[in-house]
This record gives structure tokens, sequence and C-alpha cells, in this order.
């Protein structure tokens, strides 16, 4: 299984060597915004971005073309990224949401079942 | 003046952006980060969450369906279920 805490460039949703594409599925930030922030980051640093993009798009991995299988799952990734502490609170509060309706199917068969006392009563 | 402005422009090069850049490096490496070992139970974990939520939805459609008067308490009633949702990999279920 391919690690999901990594950066990637992403080249096929990539203009050129997807650093930016990469920077924006890592962090969830759209990426027009960061191919806008990098234009400028270029022009500011007369061309120190740029440099930086180039080494990120040599060195970083490629990412693996099923890293995620939904869009959700990109999502919770995503969430774990910038804070894991939270997305783990997010599976167990999902895991209490799930204890208390298998909570809710169980009451109602064990506590007194109207309907089918009724039917019983029907058929006397 | 000119003098004054230039010694300024450089020191804020040399100086100034050595320090936003390693301010932010610091600030990368002092943030939250899981092991690998706790990333693929995460993932496990996810994925068991997803799961069991598909099997007691399913097993709430057929109590719903057998009883009339079963109200789901608990259960999210705007949110989309998992299996609902068009992205939804039916591979994933065993």
């Amino acid at each position: 299984m391919a690690v999901r805490t990594k950066f990637y460039t992403d080249k096929p949703n990539g203009k050129w060597m997807g650093v930016c594409a990469g920077i924006a599925d890592y962090t969830g930030i759209d990426v027009t915004l960061v191919r806008v922030a990098m234009v400028i980051l270029t022009v500011v640093s007369n061309g120190l971005a740029l440099i930086g993009y180039i080494a990120a798009g040599v060195l970083a991995p490629k990412k693996p073309y099923d890293l995620y299988e939904t869009a959700d799952e990109q999502k919770f990734w995503q969430g774990v990224r910038s804070n894991p502490k939270r997305s783990t609170a997010e599976v167990r509060s999902k895991f209490r949401e799930l204890d208390r309706r298998l909570a809710d199917i169980e009451t109602h068969y064990t506590s007194r079942n109207t309907r089918l006392a009724e039917e019983i009563e029907a058929l006397r | 003046m000119d003098d004054f402005i230039m010694w300024l422009g450089i020191l804020g090069i040399v100086v100034g952006l050595p320090w936003l850049f390693l301010h932010y490096v610091t600030k990368w490496k002092q943030a939250p980060k899981i092991t690998d070992e706790d990333e693929k139970l995460l993932d496990e974990l996810y994925h068991f969450a997803r799961r069991i939520e598909d099997r007691v939805q399913t097993v709430e459609r057929i109590v719903a369906a057998d009883n009339p008067d079963f109200r789901q308490l608990s259960a999210p009633t705007q949110a989309p279920s998992v299996s609902q949702t068009h992205d939804y990999d039916l591979a994933r279920r065993n």
C-alpha cells in the first residue's frame, strides 16, 4: 500500500510537472489558487520559486494512480495530513454513531413489540 | 538615501527570506505527524467504519420494511449515506 502522508507530484492533473497539482492534492487547497500563488512567488522571488518548483518536480515521487479510491477518501487523507488527531476523532465519532444506530435496532427488538402483540391478539 | 534603501533590500533578501523559509520549515516540522503503522491502522479503521455503516444501513432498511413503526432515532437524516453517493465503489464491500 502506498503511503498517504507523503508529497507526490500529480502530473496527469498538472500543467507542467504537476507540482502545483500535487500541493493542491496534498493540502486540499484549490489548484488554481496554488498556481496563482506560485506565479506571484516566482515574480517576487526573482525566479527562486521556479528553481524550487523544478527541484520538487524532479525529486518528489510521482503519485500512484490508485492512491485514493473515492473522492471522500482523498478528502479524509487531506484532513489526516493537516491534523491527524481530528481525523482520528472523526472516525471515532463515526463508530459512536453506528453504535447508537445499532442500539436503536436492539431497543426496537428487545422492548415490547406492540405490533406483534396486536397480530397475535388478532389470531386468537 | 539610495544607498540605505539598497542595503535594506540586500538585508531583506539575505536575512529576511531565509528567515521566512526556516520559520515555515520549523512550523511544518512541529506539526503533528503520524507514523506509518498509525497510518495503516487509521486506514483500516476508516474502511471498517464505512463497511459497518453500510451493513447497519442494510439492517435498518430491513427492519424498517418489516416494522413500519420503527423509527431511526440516531440515524442522520439529511446527510447522504455511503451507498447513495455516486462514487461509491461496490468492489469495496465484502
